[in-house]
């Protein structure tokens, strides 16, 4: 090759790196659940994948009664988004609002439209000790690879959130772990299970499923602003 | 995360009513955690991936004159009357009172970290402050006509190793700066974002136009730290908002 074509090459290489200067991560095809998706169906009522309502204590099934009573007489109070507090984790997972997911080698954020609130799932950290949690409405949400399943555990929660809108209750021991995966490119389902000894006898699961809306943008949600009842006159 | 952060937000939003900018502005350019990602951004310039947090953070924007910028007579009296507000001890409420998105380029000047994050087609930015996220959609035009939203609609392209981002239907209702810099439906901000310092700064120059209140366009300067020991916390300005205005006035409960 002539000092001219190496030269060449050099300058073509140069402009390469320039143009291909893109740092943006790229997940495996498998992994990557980049995009805006939708709930399908989103539940008003969660029930356990068998179909029926989660095994609840006797102290969350007289809870739950009361907030369905509330909610029949038109005074869910109980409910946060009464007041545009957040829906919390996992209750915003059920929201009929879009999804908009980011993928990072090291941190999978979620941006939901409603509300507009974020919540990030970090790849590098460890789940908090029980005793060093704090209470936020979102929990701390940490996460990992099974071969083309994330895994996220979340935990840290106040107890102001119930976990659908009917009205399952939860304390701050509730811990959440989802399983979340593609089962073709446009769907998405996370399989949710919930441990929270003190309102459920035992571990019980939920799967939700969700579609991809090509070429959607997220629109702004502002509660205070759209919801006058709750905004500060 | 740091109590000092969350203590921030009520002082924060109490604006004129205290004297908050000293106990935010200590913890802004201290590292106080275990690293979580490298100790300087990465090499390639278009990589603006990761948690900043803003430097010499100031409830007054300054245009890069050093001075508040030219007023016309509108802006001028909005200006002054907020002033007077607020030494009158009933500041004007702005849209972060009221707990709604703090417009741009407004959000760009709060002591709350921001992390950026990249797509082909999308560069996000989630501000820890109120839970903002702006979302600057990459190589396409505005949409015509362009939709008002508290933080308007963005578009970015790179120019060199620069991000400009060009910003139109900022909702009105949302203020410039934290003292009386405000601005009308005509507003337009072209920020221009690069790294600078090898990777330990970023640099945001914005262009600031709205013929309404400003005699001709003005410029501002941010400059925000790598903080690779940060992560983005919950904030939740809804909950037990202490400085819920009444009448348009923000009151401290």
């Amino acid at each position: 090759m002539t000092m001219k074509a190496l030269l060449g090459a050099a300058a073509l290489a140069l402009l390469g790196s320039t143009a291909s200067a893109q740092p943006f991560y790229k997940a495996p095809p498998a992994q990557d659940f980049d995009g805006v998706w939708l709930i399908q169906n989103a539940p008003q009522a969660l029930k356990a994948t068998d179909g029926k309502l989660p095994p609840m204590t006797p102290a969350a099934a007289k809870i739950y009664q009361d907030h369905l009573a509330a909610r029949k007489a038109g005074k869910p109070d109980f409910d946060s988004i009464q007041q545009c507090w957040p829906h919390g984790f996992p209750r915003i997972l059920t929201a009929n609002y879009p999804i908009e997911i980011f993928m990072e080698p090291k941190q999978v954020t979620f941006i939901h439209e409603v509300h507009h609130f974020p919540r990030l799932v970090f790849l590098d950290a460890q789940p908090v000790k029980i005793d060093d949690r704090d209470q936020n409405w979102m929990g701390f949400s940490t996460g990992h690879w099974e071969g083309d399943t994330l895994v996220v555990f979340t935990a840290g929660f106040n107890d102001k959130t119930v976990l659908d809108p009917a009205g399952l209750p939860h304390t701050t021991d509730l811990e959440v772990t989802e399983h979340i995966k593609k089962t073709d490119a446009d769907t998405l389902e996370d399989l949710v299970t919930f441990h929270d000894p003190k309102m459920y006898s035992k571990d019980w699961s939920t799967s939700l499923t969700y579609k991809r809306q090509p070429g959607r943008r997220l629109a702004e949600y502002v509660c205070t602003d759209v919801n006058p009842e709750a905004s500060p006159k | 995360m740091p109590i000092g952060r969350r203590l921030g937000v009520c002082l924060l939003a109490l604006g004129g009513v205290l004297a908050a900018t000293g106990a935010a502005l200590a913890q802004s350019d201290k590292l106080e955690g275990p690293l979580i990602r490298p100790a300087v951004s990465s090499k390639d310039p278009r990589d603006l991936s990761g948690v900043w947090f803003i430097r010499s953070y100031n409830r007054q924007i300054n245009a890069t004159t050093g001075r508040v910028p030219d007023l016309t007579a509108l802006g001028k009296s909005e200006r002054d009357r907020r002033v007077q507000a607020e030494k009158d001890g009933t500041p004007v409420a702005d849209a972060s009172a009221y707990c709604w998105p703090h417009g741009v380029p407004r959000v760009m000047n709060s002591p709350y970290p921001i992390q950026i994050i990249q797509k082909p087609g999308e560069t996000l930015i989630v501000h820890e402050v109120a839970h903002n996220v702006r979302h600057v959609y990459m190589d396409v035009p505005h949409s015509n006509p362009v939709k008002t939203a508290f933080m308007g609609e963005s578009v970015g392209h790179w120019e060199g190793d620069t991000l400009v981002i060009d910003t139109l239907g900022v909702d009105p209702r949302t203020w410039i700066d934290e003292v009386g810099l405000i601005h009308g439906t005509k507003l337009h901000t072209v920020e221009r974002i690069r790294k600078v310092e090898d990777g330990h700064t970023l640099e945001n120059q914005v262009f600031i136009e709205d013929p309404d209140y400003y005699p001709h366009p003005w410029y501002m300067r941010d400059t925000y730290a790598w903080r690779p020991d940060l992560r983005i916390a919950e904030y939740s300005c809804e909950e037990n908002n202490r400085n819920a205005p009444v009448n348009g006035h923000t009151v401290a409960k």
